[in-house]
């Protein structure tokens, strides 16, 4: 059977396994593995999907770099992210392995990754800059067929519902709860400083771009840039 | 407006969280195989690395997993609310903040707040350490020049942001460089002395709620589904009570439950997540359809069959909520309401079921719950009626506390 | 100051009363300080059979228990503790304390041989409920309803259909911090399984393990024996929570040999919990100031060809309180210690005569 990913050449696997195991995390999320497989037993996603998080400390922890950047494209995306690996008694972190395999594959614009995250941009979108992640005008019938009438019940009620609600700070609809203007604008200047921004270059320029833009008009005559 | 469940059926005998052994164990701190992360966090303010904004006092002192007590603030609180919550199931932050009220405690509810941004970070990876910690740094350091002290309403901020002590306790590059960015937003970089979830200060009043419930809930069977991100990221700063599951599973919830007077019954997937995923619940459900159907409530019907599942994250009502409807449609053995646990004691307290609990925002059907405890789902829905027709006849602009206490 | 011509051995377990009987049947008087009111320690109280052989331990220890009780040359101080001990090699002034009274003793050398303690299954951070079930028992638990010639589960006195022992409870664990293999509970849990066998024919028997360490005999004498005569069924895969399930204890845990996970009912659950140093363990490093190695236990130095001298002069160590030791090792670290003792005093006596 033919390697997958044989296209691409050792030498890029071998850079991308190099920027995971250089994260200041990898020490102390990965020792060493013999294979107990409680981390397995604990884990959701190896019930659902062909996934293991066994296999991922395993494949680290032997360099294995064609394993590695194989798991990297076809199965991190798959992890719940829920930490239920963190009981390895090697005191390895699984989850966390993952979520830097991740962070390598969005920062290197992987295809499978702009694949995994295509649904997700409004999400990244809506985070980014507001400050909250879902906020109450997402729930829409199309966005969540398989939720039942309800959501469209909410959908179609929903600025007066928003209303009918006790705390001052929740009545809004394009945002999970008031948030200041100084506060937004700290939130923007935290991602520009950190290079989140720059990480949704990689993914999804389009996006990159509008948040850039409202990023630097909101910075612009804030005083904190 | 939901579908219909049948009459709760009390055939299946309830297991409870008194142990089935005489055995006991008490936790000896001096045994703890992990540091006391809150030392590290005041050596380093002696060592001028930052302020650390104290509990204020009085608190609830409550035992964690090693037996370590943590400090739990009665009031003076910041709450740091979850985006989830409020946009999604608002009467989960409602009755949060309802119950403070009822019980007379002082808080402040911020719009100086961002979101703690790990959902995002775990869903998509599309953020950094140093990004993740600045988020915190910068919520912790807005709750601290209000004089009012953090109390996380979700389960994942508060697993993060625990991380995020973690972390910066431990890497000494990272925390100059995120005292580096709040510096240059002119704030204060200030690390909480206890990182302190909702949950737990419900835990630290429940003999407070207990005292005001008006509902009979001696027959109420509940499930409860502890959350994955309050204990199983840095484990050791979670409460454990001897009194639940001999001290082997975390306490909070359960030991509100028990205290409001309602019955918890087990099930043996107790310890699997919902499901969540973080990406799942919005890109990819069917796993998480398939997980919290299949691992969670068909379990939960088989084994207790109970009449409410309560939990205390965001993430966990949500996938535990909305998935039921189209195992309903395939006719699979789901069909129970799911709320958090401040919702349910707002309701055992007599808060209304749509203006405070906002039930109506939740999808499995919940009115056989309120039958059995005694509450008129139909009034009530008349009565929000009422409230929704003055709001849009513009006589009203908003339900106010007024109202509803 | 004179050198006093005594050996004191503070425990009486399987160490301490080889380390006695050696240095007595030398011909110097031994000073036997043992905490409870038997000698036999750990395996006289607690265990009904001994490794590999399955002999019965009351009567493969009775002769070595009966010609220390019995040796002119050996003063047996039962329900009697160490409290404090000045002085140094040649002349130790120690403190003893019995039924709240003090005396002081002296000795010229010391062996301590206080053993190990059964690591304690509520610090486990796996969810294997031994404080929510009567059906999750640990070995010592097995041994003592063996002792009493049955095998049951606890919560209902039935014999069990079905029996799972997961390997490696509270040993090999970084969370836990434990780092180090007890060595001797995938020989025990063998042992175990083919008793259950012979206790319950019936019962289907699993042992979950991470690596199995079974070394030299103990490889035919009880691993294959178990698994080849009495269709032991060895799973590699540890389990990570048992919880009840109708009237049975459902486990979770991944058969890794068929990289699956795996969730089966069983009656009864038997933890192999492995060996933290005892408390008269870490009562003695203080009172003798022996330095504790990394994982906890007494240091010893000239590792690996001295097993037996700690870093403290004049005193010396035998059996499971320099770590986890199966019964072969710590009986011949008694002898050594005994030897090593002797041999120092007799330099000691020579250099101040």
């Amino acid at each position: 059977m033919e390697k997958a990913y044989a296209d691409v050449p050792a030498e890029e696997k071998t850079r991308l396994y190099r920027e995971v195991v250089q994260d200041a995390r990898f020490d102390t999320y990965l020792y060493g593995c013999y294979e107990c497989g409680i981390c397995v037993a604990a884990c959701p996603s190896a019930r659902f999907y062909d996934f293991s998080p066994r296999k991922i400390a395993q494949a680290l922890a032997r360099e294995d770099v064609d394993l590695v950047y194989e798991q990297m494209n076809d199965d991190v995306w798959n992890c719940s992210q829920c930490f239920s690996c963190l009981r390895c008694p090697r005191g390895n972190n699984p989850g966390g392995l993952i979520t830097i395999m991740r962070e390598v594959a969005v920062n290197n614009g992987l295809r499978t990754t702009k694949e995994a995250l295509a649904g997700y941009t409004r999400i990244i979108y809506k985070i980014m800059t507001t400050g909250t992640q879902v906020s109450p005008d997402m729930l829409q019938e199309d966005a969540f067929p398989d939720w039942g009438p309800q959501v469209k019940d909410v959908a179609d009620h929903l600025a007066v519902w928003r209303r009918a609600l006790p705390p001052e700070t929740m009545h809004t609809t394009a945002l999970s709860w008031e948030v200041e203007e100084r506060t937004m604008r700290e939130l923007y200047a935290i991602w520009k400083w950190t290079g989140t921004l720059d990480m949704i270059a990689q993914l999804d320029e389009g996006l990159h771009d509008i948040m850039e833009e409202i990023m630097d008009d909101a910075l612009e005559d804030s005083g904190i840039a | 407006m939901a579908t219909t469940t049948t009459e709760t059926d009390r055939t299946v005998p309830v297991r409870g969280t008194a142990v089935e052994t005489t055995k006991t164990f008490r936790p000896d701190p001096g045994e703890a195989p992990e540091e006391d992360l809150r030392e590290a966090v005041l050596q380093l303010e002696r060592e001028g690395e930052w302020i650390v904004q104290r509990v204020p006092e009085p608190y609830y002192e409550a035992p964690t997993k090693y037996g370590r007590m943590k400090k739990i603030p009665y009031e003076r609180t910041w709450h740091h609310k979850s985006c989830g919550q409020c946009g999604h199931i608002p009467g989960y932050s409602t009755s949060i903040f309802w119950l403070n009220r009822v019980l007379g405690y002082d808080y402040f509810d911020p719009r100086d707040q961002t979101s703690c941004t790990a959902w995002n970070y775990y869903a998509s990876a599309t953020s950094n350490q140093a990004a993740q910690a600045a988020v915190a740094m910068r919520n912790f350091a807005a709750a601290y020049e209000t004089g009012y002290f953090p109390l996380i309403h979700c389960g994942t901020s508060f697993g993060h942001y625990k991380e995020v002590r973690h972390e910066l306790v431990h890497d000494h590059a990272l925390r100059r460089q995120v005292r580096g960015i709040i510096e240059r937003l002119g704030r204060p970089f200030v690390m909480p002395e206890e990182i302190v979830h909702y949950s737990e200060w419900m835990y630290a009043v429940r003999d407070q709620l207990q005292e005001r419930v008006v509902h009979d809930l001696g027959p109420i069977v509940s499930t409860v589904h502890p959350a994955c991100h309050y204990y199983k990221l840095q484990s050791g700063d979670a409460i454990y009570d001897p009194e639940i599951y001999g001290g082997q599973r975390t306490a909070v919830v359960t030991g509100v439950v028990q205290a409001l007077g309602a019955q918890v019954a087990d099930y043996s997937t107790w310890y699997d997540c919902c499901g969540f995923g973080f990406r799942h619940i919005l890109v990819q459900r069917d796993f998480t359809r398939s997980f919290a159907t299949l691992r969670k409530i068909e379990v939960m019907k088989e084994e207790a069959n109970p009449d409410v599942v309560l939990t205390h994250d965001t993430g966990c009502v949500t996938s535990l909520d909305k998935s039921q409807f189209a195992a309903q449609a395939h006719g699979r053995n789901v069909g129970v309401p799911v709320m958090s646990e401040s919702q349910f004691a707002a309701l055992a307290m007599g808060a209304h079921p749509f203006r405070v609990t906002q039930l109506h925002w939740h999808s499995t059907d919940y009115r056989p719950l309120l039958a059995k405890m005694g509450i008129d789902a139909e009034q009530a829905w008349a009565e929000f009626q009422e409230d929704v027709k003055k709001i849009e006849a513009g006589t009203m602009d908003y339900l106010t506390w007024e109202s509803v206490l | 100051m004179a050198t006093a011509d005594r050996v004191l051995v503070v425990g009486g377990g399987p160490a301490g009363l080889e380390a006695a009987r050696g240095i007595a049947d030398l011909g110097t008087p031994v000073l036997l300080v043992e905490a409870k009111d038997a000698l036999g320690g750990t395996p006289w109280e607690s265990y009904a059979t001994l490794t590999p052989h399955l002999a019965p331990t009351r009567e493969l220890m009775a002769e070595v228990k009966g010609a220390v009780e019995g040796h002119p040359l050996i003063d047996v101080r039962t329900t009697t503790r160490v409290v404090a001990s000045e002085g140094v090699a040649g002349n130790f002034q120690v403190t003893l304390e019995h039924d709240g009274t003090r005396v002081v003793e002296a000795a010229g050398a010391v062996v301590v041989a206080t053993g190990f303690q059964h690591f304690d299954p509520g610090r486990e951070t796996q969810m294997y409920g031994y404080y929510e079930y009567d059906d999750v028992i640990t070995l010592v638990d097995a041994e003592r309803m063996m002792q009493a010639g049955q095998f049951v589960r606890p919560s209902n006195g039935a014999p069990p259909r079905s029996v799972a022992f997961i390997q490696c409870v509270g040993s090999r664990d970084r969370r836990i911090g434990n780092q180090y293999c007890s060595k001797v509970c995938c020989g025990i849990a063998s042992k175990q399984s083919i008793e259950v066998k012979h206790l319950v024919p019936d019962a289907k028997v699993f042992i979950f393990y991470i690596d199995m360490r079974m070394y030299g005999f103990w490889e035919d004498q009880l691993y294959w024996k178990a698994q080849e005569e009495h269709k032991v069924n060895y799973i590699r895969g540890i389990v990570t929570e048992v919880i009840k399930k109708g009237d049975q204890l459902l486990i979770k845990g991944e058969d890794t040999t068929m990289g699956r996970p795996v969730e089966v009912l069983m009656d009864l659950v038997v933890l192999s919990v492995g060996m933290e140093p005892s408390a008269g363990t870490l009562e003695m490093a203080r009172i003798f100031q022996i330095p504790r190695e990394p994982h906890g236990f007494l240091a010893t130095v000239g590792e690996p060809l001295d097993t037996v001298s700690t870093p403290v002069p004049g005193v010396f160590v035998a059996g499971a309180a320099a770590g986890p030791k199966d019964l072969e090792d710590t009986v011949s670290m008694g002898g050594a210690a005994a030897m090593r003792a002797v041999s120092l005093l007799r330099r000691l006596v020579a250099q101040s005569a």
